[in-house]
């Protein structure tokens, strides 16, 4: 099925499906980063509103202490660790395009790979905040880090979450830095074509970017030095945060299957939230030629592929805690399955094995509101695996005199919302301050400009 | 929001950048400004005292730190309870300083209790007296048993004023067994039972493990007989229709249906008699009426367990034979214990296990039906002024029938001594705090040959006066007389008490204040059947009420007495082990009897008999008699209580308003066993605070168990088998000590002493019902109930679980900041600076035992006073665990040291074995081998909790040993076990 686009083709010239120009693409480009409409405004304000209501629960939270949660004992961990995972997840899928994909030269990722990318910083600066939310005494989280201090205490190093520490600092750095580095030749059009103090503040991020074939050349070897420095780090960040399961004792976490279990489930649900955001983007900034259906459509195909992936793994999970024979696991996987939250094992396989199937025909995979429908169901469902991880295993664990129910309060929930709220505020600014598709690489997929007297005037 | 508010938000917020914003408030501490000479800082004494927290009269030590008691610990001295105490007594501290305590003398003005100087106080009192002087019978004074001088005082005072003979209110007074033993030995009172004698115990009914006469003493004993010691272990057979705490610790549960215990009791005599155990005809006549096959019909107890019963008890030399727990006491009670007498006397008991001379103080409560005299007095409106002792609360305690609250109300001048407000005090028109016990001079004698000697063990805490003191001047000033001089010449209690003592002391004074007492062998009375006995009647007890009504069980509760420990906080959290129900009262249903009501667990039930109707909560257990329903006395609450977000029930909720006016005719008791009441299903539902999830182990192996025959083999075998050491590391080398304990589940009851023991020693906080009820209770020792087999009769068994210490522990790896690490000493140590609160700890412990501070929890004063120096309190956000007293191992290691050797087994007991009544828990030296903990952990019966799991815990426990056989003979048929 075909966009409906009633705007007019951004191509001069009426050529037929014609591809856009150079000039087309900076004009498109910066025209996103144009001053906002109204309802760019409402979805702030309303972003801004939860934001703070997630502010206030969590001040509230640190005043009084974490009972306002509604953790207990067993679940000790409950819905701000799901939602740490889930948020590292999210993190994944802007790596795996921008670096992994750059690296097999998978053309198609140009005009996705900066939102993904700019997902993947908010969404770990998201995850970032739950150790701390999460932590009894957030005060001292810095305990957590290996400073030199008079007492000679260095965290310990056995501990998963001293190595979540260094997985998730060190892929936020890495990510990071290939954000800007990618973003440096778009700033500069930026500056060229912005005006007053934005263009100070425009040419002092672009660090001095003149377009020079030195340039270039050292900008494209960074450029995939960096790609190759983020692709191992694809692998190791959601395998180490799945370490914090798996490294424990506890029936239904105890599992070697958790490190390319939570990858797969991580580039699965990262895709999703791709899809989330671009969608919506293309809609509102008219990007329909250059995130065109195959874009979609390759989408698709990667949220296809991963969620049988994960198919598997759920049918290897409950396969290996049945064929175990071990006692513990057996009960906790059967609990799982018939317990108080059966629902929510249920919501996940339909979200998450089941509403991609849909995804097999081609009319699905380019047809935006089936593909948001699915999104929205996959990350659903991948917000509920972590769930089901964390609370119904913690919940009929070793020991039946301590077993219990987890019931959420409107702290921890309103900090949840909170945490989408604070991901959603970063998105939007960004892509009124920085140019949310790569000019420079959209630009490499498109015809060199030929000699034509309308390109006279753009840089 | 205020500006302080304000500031504390600000400074909250920026905390996530500023790391001190969060930290506790310093606080002031104001040293003593002219120091104790005696009081060396740091450095805890130790005074000898009477608990009175019940008539047991168990020994007490008070643990003073700084002028200030911190923790009571049973008096090893003591005849009574050799060191041990029930977690009543352990929660006695919050007592002391409880925050509710009147600050002073109150005065009724209104509606309300306004202070009034103590002046002003004892001349109002004076000039009462003064008017009621000349005037016969119009004083009464009502106290608790007084069995020591502050009794013979009272007497004397109350003579001295003309006022009627003193009334000693007990509600548990145990009557029957004085009527009976008036019957059967001419000897009106209650006997010494030598529970550590026998070979079989039997009971009817007597929840010796819980309340019954001397708990803690019935523990010790108890535990010495039955708990399995080089192949030896006694047999306890109970029988009562709901499986009290008691009941799940005999070997055979007996379930009749409620009233049939003499009839029961009787068939079982008759079956010995039949059995040839003795040739007397008087005996023969006693039973002539009863017929087993009858007796098996209406009690539903089937013949052949009859038969086995009188067989087994007839062949154990020697055994005890008990019965009349409060819950079984109605109008058959008297004939119950006549034939329980019978028993005794039958297979020889008495002289030996059965032993008049050391009788119990319990001979000297009034009869319930002189209680209930003076209260139709009072009704009558005969009383004028009426005295009332501390711990008596006849509103809450007398049953409804009685109309107590009404009578008083018609008192014109009630004077109350007690020191905390209850149902009683609500009525009083002038209240004179007494000091609480552990601050006043005074003497107990809990049976004959045994005078505990009662200290100040520190400052009152508030402006109380010891009530003797208070009595001896208005008692002057009313009757116009100066010290020195009158009947009453004494300037204080503390005086008269010296003198009261001096032939007894002979100048030890100091020397007995340190011991404890006084005590010495009495001789045993010898007594003799009464030559004429008479027919017992065995018919079933007289139930008032519908006849489809269910009967009502009313029992003491374990953890509140007759309601005088309900303010305990601690008490409150810690949950009935039976119900693990914490907070709230219920009333227990049985499965069947709530599935035709329609009732669930937590559905309110409007419980209605011809005299009251209460609403509780349904606890819905499949073992209670089909017949019969279950409340426990004693729930109420304190407005501390209300402090913890405790919301009560608005009605009455004690059993007590079900229960007839009218004596028992003949032992003169209150009958408690006396009505049948009706279920009704209100609609509203108050769900329970239920601390264990499920009763079943879900084959698990948590609590284990062994059957006699195979202990016995394992024991002659020698030791227990050890799993290999699975790990890829080397085990752990201990340069010094490793601590360790065990605990044998064979020998605990479940009283729940050490789960209190350890609150008051660890600080640990108490953080109310819908906290308790979310798993977040902070207990660092909890008990579990752990049943078996067939529902409606589980075999239980009950574990004391705590941190086991493991050294492949599952806590420690996963704490990113070495907050849980491993000592030395083989401990799991707990930093609690150092913890940041991430809870990976509570998650990984396959335990459960870890706990975390979800909240700041308060502990109002003077309640801080009682906290323990020695123990860190810990703050908001982070973990702790049970820590094996770890000051307490300082201290010990400490004591070695200052003695130039290494710390000997027995040096260092922890909170909760210091208190084990039935002395379960172990702690010792596992590097030494020839210490009792290293010897019990090799044991054969020794197991680790979950050991396939491979954390090598450092606590182990020992398997239950069960009787699969009650027959003496070899080859009999197996128990319910």
């Amino acid at each position: 099925m075909r966009d409906p686009d009633p705007r007019p083709q951004p191509i001069a010239g009426g050529a037929p499906a014609a591809e856009p120009t150079f000039a087309d693409v900076n004009r498109d480009v910066l025209a996103t980063l144009g001053p906002p409409g109204n309802i760019y405004f409402a979805w702030m304000a309303v972003v801004g509103l939860i934001l703070t209501c997630g502010i206030l629960a969590w001040t509230y939270q640190i005043f009084y202490g974490m009972g306002a949660a509604g953790k207990r004992t067993p679940q000790m961990w409950a819905m701000y660790i799901t939602t740490f995972v889930f948020w590292i997840g999210i993190g994944h899928a802007g790596t795996l395009i921008s670096a992994v994909l750059y690296l097999f030269r998978a053309r198609w990722r140009t005009s996705i790979y900066r939102a993904a990318e700019a997902m993947t910083i908010f969404a770990v600066l998201t995850a970032g905040l739950f150790p701390l939310i999460h932590a009894g005494r957030m005060w001292f989280a810095y305990f957590l880090l290996p400073y030199p201090n008079q007492r000679y205490l260095w965290p310990n190093f056995k501990s998963p979450l001293v190595w979540d520490v260094f997985a998730i600092s060190t892929y936020l750095s890495i990510s990071a830095v290939f954000f800007i580095v990618g973003l440096v030749p778009d700033i500069a059009a930026l500056r060229d074509a912005s005006t007053g103090w934005k263009r100070r503040v425009y040419g002092m991020l672009s660090l001095g970017w003149e377009g020079s074939d030195r340039q270039w050349r050292h900008y494209r070897r960074a450029y995939g030095l960096f790609a190759a420095l983020a692709t191992p780090l694809v692998l190791s960040v959601h395998s180490v945060v799945s370490w914090d399961f798996a490294m424990a004792l506890v029936p239904g976490w105890h599992s070697t299957l958790f490190a390319p279990f939570f990858v797969d489930g991580a580039i699965f649900s990262g895709f999703a939230m791709v899809l989330v955001l671009v969608l919506p983007m293309r809609h509102f900034f008219h990007l329909h030629a250059y995130i065109r259906e195959r874009h979609l459509d390759m989408m698709a195909k990667l949220i296809l592929v991963t969620g049988l992936v994960l198919t598997y793994f759920y049918i290897c999970e409950l396969f290996t805690s049945w064929y175990s024979g071990d006692h513990f696991e057996k009960a906790s996987l059967f609990w799982r399955l018939t317990g108080t939250y059966s629902w929510a094992l249920a919501t996940m396989y339909f979200c998450n094995c089941i509403s991609p199937l849909i995804l097999f025909w081609k009319r699905a995979r380019t047809n935006t509101l089936v593909l948001y429908v699915v999104s929205i169901l996959v990350l659903i469902g991948m917000w509920f695996e972590r769930f089901n991880i964390i609370v119904p295993s913690l919940g009929h664990d070793f020991y039946p005199a301590t077993w219990g129910i987890y019931v959420p309060t409107i702290t921890d929930s309103t900090i949840i919302v909170g945490s989408f709220a604070w991901f959603f505020l970063l998105f939007l600014g960004f892509i009124k301050v920085m140019p949310s598709l790569s000019i420079v690489e959209v630009k490499e997929t498109i015809p060199a400009p030929m000699k034509d007297p309308r390109h006279v005037g753009h840089h | 929001m205020n500006r302080r508010d304000f500031f504390k938000i600000v400074a909250t917020t920026g905390a996530t950048a500023a790391a001190a914003g969060c930290q506790q408030a310093t606080e002031q501490i104001l040293p003593l400004v002219v120091p104790n000479e005696t009081l060396v800082p740091g450095v805890a004494s130790y005074f000898a005292t009477v608990c009175r927290e019940c008539p047991s009269g168990c020994g007490v030590l008070a643990r003073n730190r700084d002028g200030r008691v911190v923790k009571l610990e049973g008096n090893p001295d003591h005849p009574v309870n050799r060191g041990s105490l029930c977690a009543r007594g352990q929660a006695a501290l919050q007592g002391l300083y409880h925050p509710d305590r009147f600050a002073g003398p109150q005065r009724r003005e209104g509606d309300a209790l306004k202070p009034l100087t103590w002046d002003d106080a004892l001349k109002l009192f004076g000039d009462k007296l003064g008017a009621v002087k000349g005037k016969k019978q119009a004083l009464a004074v009502v106290t608790q048993l007084e069995s020591g001088s502050l009794g013979v005082l009272l007497d004397r005072w109350t003579q001295a004023l003309g006022g009627r003979p003193r009334v000693t209110l007990e509600p548990f007074g145990y009557e029957a067994i004085r009527a009976a033993n008036r019957v059967t030995f001419g000897r009106d009172a209650v006997p010494y039972h030598a529970f550590e004698d026998a070979e079989v115990i039997l009971s009817f009914g007597a929840d010796f493990l819980e309340t019954w006469v001397s708990n803690v003493h019935a523990a010790r004993g108890f535990a010495r007989m039955h708990t399995f010691r080089d192949g030896k272990a006694g047999t306890f057979i109970h029988v009562e229709p709901r499986q009290s705490l008691t009941a799940s610790n005999a070997d055979e549960w007996v379930r009749n249906a409620p009233g049939t215990e003499a009839a029961v009791a009787l068939a079982v005599l008759r079956l010995m008699l039949e059995g040839g155990a003795v040739a007397d005809k008087r005996y023969a006549e006693v039973v002539a009426g009863v017929d087993p096959k009858k007796v098996a019909e209406e009690s539903g107890v089937p013949l052949e367990t009859l038969q086995r019963v009188a067989r087994t008890f007839a062949g154990a030399r020697p055994g005890l034979a008990v019965g009349g727990g409060v819950a079984v006491t109605g109008s058959q009670a008297t004939q119950l214990q006549v034939a329980v007498n019978m028993i005794n006397a039958v297979a020889g008991n008495v002289g030996k296990t059965v032993r008049f001379g050391p009788d119990h103080a319990y001979g000297r409560v009034t009869p319930y039906a002189e209680v209930a005299r003076l209260v139709q007095a009072m009704a009558a409106g005969e009383i004028e002024v009426l005295v009332l002792g501390t711990a008596v609360n006849p509103v809450f305690t007398l049953p409804g029938g009685l109309k107590a609250a009404e009578a008083i109300g018609k008192v014109p001048f009630v004077v109350s001594f007690a020191n905390l407000p209850d149902e009683t005090t609500a009525l009083a028109h002038l209240v004179l705090p007494d000091t609480h016990w552990l601050e006043s001079w005074g003497d107990y004698a809990p049976h004959e040959g045994v005078m505990g000697l009662m200290q100040p063990t520190m400052k009152p805490v508030r402006e109380g006066r010891p009530m003797g003191d208070v009595l001896l001047t208005v008692g002057r000033a009313a009757l116009g007389t100066e010290e020195g001089k009158g009947p009453l010449p004494w300037p204080t209690f503390e005086q008269y008490l010296r003198a009261a003592w001096e032939p007894l002391v002979k100048g030890q004074w100091e020397e007995t204040l340190q011991h404890g007492g006084v005590w010495r062998d009495t001789p045993p009375a010898a007594v003799t059947v009464s030559p004429k006995l008479e027919r017992v009647d065995a018919a079933p007890a007289r139930l008032e009420g519908p006849g489809d009504g269910f009967a009502l069980l009313a029992y003491p509760s374990l953890r509140f007495y007759d309601g005088r420990s309900a303010t305990r906080a601690w008490l409150q959290e810690v949950p009935d082990p039976m119900t693990q129900v914490d907070w709230d009262p219920w009333v227990e249903i049985n499965t069947q009897a709530a599935a035709r009501l329609g009732v669930r667990q937590g559905d309110v039930v409007r419980v209605s008999s011809p005299h009251g109707a209460i609403e509780l909560p349904a606890y819905v257990s499949a073992s209670i008699h089909p017949g019969a329903v279950a409340i426990p006395i004693g729930h109420h609450y304190a407005p501390y209580h209300l402090r913890l977000k405790y919301v009560p029930a608005s009605g009455p909720t004690n059993p007590m308003a079900l229960l007839p006016g009218a004596a028992d005719a003949v032992s003169g008791a209150p009958a408690f066993l006396s009505v049948k009441v009706t279920l009704a299903k209100t609609g509203a539902r108050r769900p329970l605070a239920v601390l264990q999830a499920t009763h079943d182990q879900d084959h698990r192996e948590i609590a284990q168990h062994v059957d006699l025959a195979t202990a016995r083999e394992q024991a002659l075998r020698g030791s227990r088998a050890e799993h290999p050491n699975l790990s890829m590391y080397a085990p752990q080398q201990y340069k010094g000590y490793r601590w360790g304990m065990s605990v044998d589940v064979d020998a605990c009851i479940g009283c729940q002493a050490c789960a209190v023991a350890c609150q008051a020693e660890n600080n640990v906080p108490v953080v109310g019902k819908a906290e308790a009820a979310y798993g977040r209770q902070v207990h660092w020792l909890r008990l579990e109930r752990w049943a078996e087999g067939d529902p409606a009769h589980p075999h239980n068994m009950f574990l004391p679980m705590f941190c086991q210490h493991c050294e492949v522990a599952p806590c420690e790896p996963v704490c990113p900041v070495f907050a849980a690490y491993r000592t030395e000493e083989g401990l799991n140590g707990q930093v609690y600076n150092r913890c940041v609160g991430t809870r990976y700890c509570g998650n990984n412990c396959p335990y459960h035992v870890r706990r975390f501070n979800w909240w700041n929890y308060e502990v109002p004063a003077p309640l801080d006073l009682q906290l323990n120096p020695d123990v860190t309190v810990r703050q908001l956000g982070v973990m702790e665990k049970c820590t094996m007293c770890i000051q307490r191992i300082v201290a010990g290691k400490d004591h070695a040291r200052d003695e130039k050797r290494a710390v000997r087994d027995g040096d260092i007991l922890t909170a909760c074995q210091q208190t084990c009544p039935t002395q379960a828990i172990t702690f010792g030296n596992l590097k030494d081998e020839a210490s009792t903990v290293s010897k019990l952990a090799h044991a054969p019966r020794a197991y680790h909790v979950l050991e396939e799991i491979g954390t090598r815990p450092g606590v182990t426990y020992l398997r239950k040993v069960v009787r699969a056989a009650h027959e003496p003979a070899p080859g009999a048929g197996k128990g319910h076990a």
